[in-house]
């Protein structure tokens, strides 16, 4: 795991949790792991293909889910239902497509997948071989969990490659 | 009242950007797709449309030629993620009167459409 990638998801995270929800995102203690990661009660998984590979984790609580969303959309939720879920995809979609972008400039294209949600504590998420990267983003809503299992691609091509530099 | 048509795969989204337009007295269709987006095109006609770019069963791209070909004035303004924009600017080529990068400035959108309806 190349700690280099690490930086475009933090300030990612940390523009798209300011200028979205409104909150300021403290970076908690990093760690590399190797064995499966345990799902928390909401967790995004978006795949990254091209120069840089592999998957990225957002784990949170479903209490901080739906204050999240809450934030975004101006209401309140009472249940984590089908628009909440769409919105924290949503967030953690957009969160990896501003880190993609950073890591173009840093010379790494890459596409990324549509997210998936899984809802539910407890489940094991194997990355398989690929080294784990998480850190927690402290806010006042609480917790979020980044895992980024990524490797560098040197073969590794893009259909749509980033432009770097933006439009 | 200008009738804007919403189109995006994420529920979410279509729920934020309808609250906003209609807060600002718009009046809001949405489509889940680019297929539906087309359908819906043909029958209501809105006055502007606001479009993903990346989603099933026909993207916004396919959509934005679709909708022109039937439409050549239609005016449609395009919605994408941060590193996306190459499929952006073959979205204006295309015709597309604009694009917001997501995640988006309430006000951007609104200065979009306003200038995409003249």
């Amino acid at each position: 795991m190349n700690v280099q990638f690490l930086n475009p998801f933090i300030e990612a995270a940390f523009a798209v949790l300011d200028a979205e929800v409104g909150v300021t995102a403290k970076r908690g203690q990093l760690s590399l792991q190797r064995s499966a990661a345990t799902a928390s009660e909401v967790t995004v998984l978006i795949s990254m293909v091209g120069q840089v590979k592999g998957v990225v984790l957002y784990g949170l609580s479903e209490a901080t889910a739906l204050q999240i969303v809450a934030k975004i959309l101006g209401q309140s939720f009472a249940e984590f239902d089908d628009l909440a879920q769409s919105g924290i995809s949503e967030m953690g979609n957009v969160i990896t497509g501003q880190a993609g972008q950073r890591l173009a400039e840093a010379g790494f294209e890459s596409n990324i997948s549509p997210p998936t949600m899984i809802v539910g504590k407890g489940t094991l998420i194997s990355t398989l071989d690929f080294e784990r990267l998480q850190v927690p983003l402290e806010t006042e809503l609480g917790t979020i969990q980044i895992h980024l299992a990524l490797r560098e691609s040197i073969n590794g091509t893009v259909s749509h490659p980033l432009p770097i530099g933006g439009a | 009242m200008y009738k804007i048509m919403i189109v995006d795969d994420a529920q979410f989204m279509r729920v934020r950007l309808s609250k906003l337009l209609t807060g600002h007295g718009y009046e809001v269709v949405e489509a889940e797709n680019g297929e539906q987006a087309v359908q819906t095109y043909r029958s209501i006609k809105p006055d502007a449309v606001l479009m993903d770019v990346t989603m099933p069963e026909k993207d916004g791209l396919e959509a934005l030629a679709e909708i022109r070909g039937y439409d050549n004035q239609a005016k449609v303004v395009m919605l994408t993620a941060l590193g996306q924009e190459s499929m952006v600017l073959q979205a204006v080529q295309a015709g597309a009167k604009d694009y917001v990068v997501k995640p988006f400035d309430p006000d951007r959108v609104l200065r979009a459409l306003q200038k995409a309806l003249g």
